[in-house]
């Protein structure tokens, strides 16, 4: 059976796709899945840096596309987990290097291959955002709780359902909680009311994300961090497992459960 | 820090002053109404209307109109006879 082909998009810069793209990735292959991560994001590569693997970098997407290597040439292994491996952008060539397509052609032959493919999108809605949506099944959109973010995410909303991107899931990253208790932030009800979109998970506003792009280790390595657990939740969720959407925020039954059973 | 600011702005929390903009906005972003679609909407306008009175198509005007937070269909129509029998069902 073919594995889910699934595109991780905004709209709008800087609001997390390429932080969930490498945590998403990372938790589905400690679940044993076989990974791929596809950036997309040509001209400015960077889940390269974020998942740690820099400097392995030999041939990247264009590549693969135009045929200069093969794609198992391409794919750099993590470093802790040999099911997941990723094929970066090229960092010196145009976002119209390659077409929509090319880009169906190259998912699909990855889907036959592995469980997951999760495409990280460039931000904007021009040749960059249509190429990497072309061959994705299922999208998710990330959103920050700010007016800006949220109009962005309701632009693409539209054009992934123009598109007939058949699943959307939304997002929430950065959300502060202090700022939603005093009123002073929208709240993730807000929010969906506002998209009508279902919600995948909420990743909390938190300086472990700062540290573990500086080391170019993913969160969900990190089993005491809050953030982790939020983007663990989520590919659980992904992965069709049942986990309730509160139980991402573990209380003291939840640490104790976690104390017990890990 | 953010009391002051409040206090300058002079209104209430401000992420329900966000989500009450961005339901205006997004509403706003979200019609896409082309010419053709609002000449269609005129044509339906007046053959509904027609069933029930006679009024002058050529006097048929439909516009979207925004208020303060709301966005309105505005048509306006010129009566020149009611029918007795309604000529509808
Ligand atoms: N939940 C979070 N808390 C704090 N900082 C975050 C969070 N999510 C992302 N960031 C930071 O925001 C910046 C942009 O994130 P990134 O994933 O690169 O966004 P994008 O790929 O959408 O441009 C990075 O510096 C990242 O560390
Ligand atoms: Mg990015």
């Amino acid at each position: 059976m073919a594995g889910k082909t699934i595109v991780v998009t905004s709209g709008k810069g800087g609001v997390g796709k390429t932080t969930t793209v490498a945590n998403l990735g990372t938790t589905l292959a400690k679940k044993k899945y076989n990974v791929v991560l596809l950036d997309t994001d040509i001209g400015l590569r960077n889940l390269d840096v974020v998942m740690g693997l820099e400097n392995r970098i030999v041939y990247n997407i264009v590549d693969v596309i135009e045929g200069k290597c093969r794609k198992e040439q391409a794919m750099i292994r993590d470093r802790k987990l040999s099911n997941l491996c990723m094929i970066p952008a090229a960092q010196t060539r145009e976002k119209n290097s390659i077409t929509e397509e090319q880009m169906k052609e190259l998912c699909s032959s990855l889907a036959a291959e592995f469980d997951y493919v999760i495409i990280d999108c460039p931000a904007g809605i021009e040749q960059g955002f249509k190429n990497a949506i072309a061959g994705a099944d299922t999208a998710l959109v990330v959103t920050t709780p700010e007016v800006s973010a949220i109009r962005d995410a309701d632009r693409v909303i539209g054009l992934l359902e123009a598109a007939l991107v058949r699943q959307i899931s939304l997002i929430i990253n950065r959300l502060n909680a202090k700022m939603v208790k005093k009123g002073d932030m929208m709240s993730t009800n807000d929010i969906i009311a506002l998209l009508s979109v279902p919600l995948l998970g909420v990743v909390p506003e938190s300086e472990e994300v700062v540290v573990s792009t500086n080391r170019g280790v993913p969160l969900v390595h990190d089993r005491s961090s809050k953030a982790g657990a939020a983007f663990r939740g989520m590919a659980a969720r992904l992965n069709g497992e049942s986990i309730p959407l509160d139980g991402d925020s573990r209380g003291f039954f939840g640490r104790m459960k976690r104390l017990i059973w890990d | 820090m953010l009391g002051i600011l409040r206090r300058i702005w002079g209104d209430g929390a401000s992420g329900q002053v966000a989500r009450k903009r961005m339901q205006f906005v997004l509403m706003h972003d979200r019609i896409d109404i082309t010419p053709d679609m609002m000449e269609a909407v005129k044509n339906d306008i007046i053959k509904v209307l027609s069933r029930y009175m006679e009024i002058d198509g050529g006097s048929v005007k439909v516009d979207l109109e925004e208020g303060k937070d709301f966005m309105a269909l505005i048509s306006n129509v010129q009566v020149k006879r009611v029918y007795r029998h309604s000529t509808s069902g």
